[in-house]
């Protein structure tokens, strides 16, 4: 009995090596890579590593050596060149997918990925996916080819990442960011995403999210818009609402569905139930918050600045259409019959 | 031409008819293509939501400049905006409330208009108020909220400060279902005239039949032409 308790806890002590060992070694070796490739100036702009935006990706947690695996304890000294794994070795059917597309053939992952600053689409705001497209696509040339076709165009290019149509996803969501007014000194007019910073100082000691979410309770409800959008404090910012694929795709084609107008404007209430509210993080990136079914459709307080032609609409309001339009029928239905019934003391 | 229009007075001028035509033709498609553009999983008279889209900024597009034309012409060439357009205290103090008395009770008892339309009063005291509020406070703002919501992005600082683009877009819709409401009524009014099509031709030659007991002497330049 004796025997099998301390074979029990040798086995304990070994997993517990096992799954730590890694962790330790890679966390270590991190920070002695940061140690030098955390500053340009000592290994020059090419091989720098912003340790702010690395930290907090996925790929950091995996540590340096999983994609160097060639580094030795050595290097640099050792002149061995560092080997970088493929991004297909983890990334298979998406760069599959990626390979099979005319993209393909002009431009590399890291061309528009950075596999030091990696995000979810969740993570990452509509205006930033779209840098990656503009290093290419010039944006006069996008606002050509689309206003060929697409009415409003400007308003759609500055409201929408252009993966939210250039995708095989099936569906989207819609995404709401805090937006404020740009400072005369900033040389724009208009409203720019709020930084991490900018809301720091509407929230104070709290964290920036609570400026909505008044509870802390990581979800935004109907009535936690309301209060923010009728605060007065908060009068110079606003939501601003996007959609964005459900999934992350690579096959970068067009769907046909896409060049239909009501792919977007006739979904319908059911299509804009679901909705996240996006705030900044200290670290640059974005962390979503689930928000409350039909706060898309609430007519005036949750969501004032996101209006869909053709999807938002306001049943109420409708309601209260029909009604005004009925009215206009009562004079000459109720004077017509009347004026038929006495018709004969017109006779004259 | 005057034994022509014996007995008739000269009320519509050319640019009122070109004005009234241009708009209940641009509001009609303004209201078919915007009922499709709010209603696209239901509605599908115009084809595509792109056609629609385009159909109702033209149709926009036509009603403003018609506006506008009516506005010069009223303002700066007749010159009686205010006389036509804005209700006198006698206007409110009875003049309303006879014409009411008229339309809902004698009306039916075969009594005769109290207000006889001339080129200088084309409009009973009842039609001033509601012209007043349709043409000086609806068209503008129907029109000015169109004028915005095509114009999203580079006017969002102006939306936002007037409330959202829930709120201009809610107002555009009502507004639109008030002046759509009042087709109907302005149609059937307009079957009031002497036979149900009096003033309907009024509006497309320009010249009304005088009433029996109420013509005029011609005077100055005031093209009437009776005997």
């Amino acid at each position: 009995m004796k025997r099998n308790y301390e074979l029990n806890r040798l086995w304990i002590a070994l997993l517990v090596a096992v799954f730590l060992l890694p962790l330790s070694v890679s966390a270590m070796e991190m920070d002695d890579c940061l140690g030098c490739h955390g500053y340009a100036d000592e290994v020059g702009e090419e091989l720098f590593i912003d340790a702010d935006k690395f930290t907090p990706t996925v790929h950091a947690e995996m540590g340096c050596v999983t994609c160097h695996e060639s580094v030795t304890d050595e290097h640099p000294y050792d002149g061995e060149a560092v080997s970088s794994a493929d991004c297909l070795d983890c990334h298979e059917e998406l760069g599959n997918q990626y390979i099979a597309t005319a993209h393909a053939e002009n431009a590399v992952c890291s061309d528009c990925h950075n596999p030091h600053q990696v995000y979810g689409i969740e993570a990452v705001s509509g205006p930033e996916m779209n840098k990656q497209c503009s290093q290419c696509h010039e944006d006069a040339d996008v606002m050509a080819s689309h206003a060929e076709w697409l009415p409003q165009a400007s308003l759609h290019i500055a409201k929408l990442p252009c993966i939210t149509c250039h995708t095989s996803a099936e569906s989207y969501e819609i995404i709401l960011n805090i937006t404020q007014k740009q400072e005369k000194e900033e040389g724009l007019t208009g409203y720019r995403f709020s930084s991490y910073a900018d809301l720091k100082k509407y929230s104070g000691e709290k964290e920036v999210q609570r400026v909505i979410d008044i509870d802390a309770d990581n979800h935004i409800s109907l009535a936690e818009l309301r209060t923010f959008n009728r605060n007065p404090a908060y009068s110079d910012l606003h939501l601003s609402g996007t959609m964005v694929p459900n999934e992350v795709s690579h096959d970068l084609s067009t769907l046909d569905n896409r060049y239909d107008c009501t792919f977007c404007h006739a979904s319908g209430p059911g299509s804009m139930q679901t909705s996240f509210l996006s705030f900044p993080t200290e670290g640059g990136t974005y962390r979503r918050m689930t928000v409350d079914e039909g706060a898309m459709l609430d007519t005036l307080y949750g969501t004032p600045n996101f209006y869909m032609t053709g999807s938002t609409r306001s049943a109420a309001l409708n309601i209260i259409g029909l009604i005004i339009i009925c009215a206009g029928f009562i004079m000459p239905i109720g004077h017509g019959t009347l004026r038929f019934l006495t018709r004969k003391n017109r006779q004259h | 031409m005057a034994e022509e229009h014996q007995d008739q007075i000269y009320l519509q001028p050319i640019p009122v008819r070109i004005w009234h035509w241009l708009n209940a033709f641009g509001i009609v498609t303004l209201t078919v293509s915007g009922a499709q553009i709010r209603f696209p999983d239901y509605i599908t008279w115009l084809g595509s939501y792109k056609s629609a889209i385009y159909l109702h900024n033209t149709a926009g597009f036509v009603v403003a400049i018609s506006f506008s034309l009516w506005f010069f012409y009223y303002t700066f060439v007749a010159r009686t905006m205010a006389n036509l357009y804005v209700p006198k205290v006698d206007d409110f103090k009875s003049g309303i409330l006879k014409q009411v008395k008229f339309y809902f009770l004698t009306y039916f008892l075969g009594w005769e208009n109290p207000h006889h339309p001339t080129p200088d009063s084309k409009f009973n005291p009842m039609q001033k108020s509601v012209y007043l509020a349709i043409m000086f406070v609806m068209m503008p703002l129907v029109s000015l909220s169109g004028i915005f919501l095509t114009n999203v992005d580079p006017l969002r600082g102006l939306i936002v400060m007037v409330g959202g683009l829930k709120l201009l877009a809610g107002l555009h819709f009502l507004l639109a279902c008030c002046l759509i409401a009042f087709i109907p009524t302005h149609v059937y009014l307009a079957t009031l005239g002497r036979t149900p099509t009096d003033h309907i031709k009024t509006m497309w030659t320009g010249w009304e039949d005088e009433e029996e007991g109420h013509k005029k002497e011609p005077e100055g330049s005031t093209p009437t032409v009776s005997s």
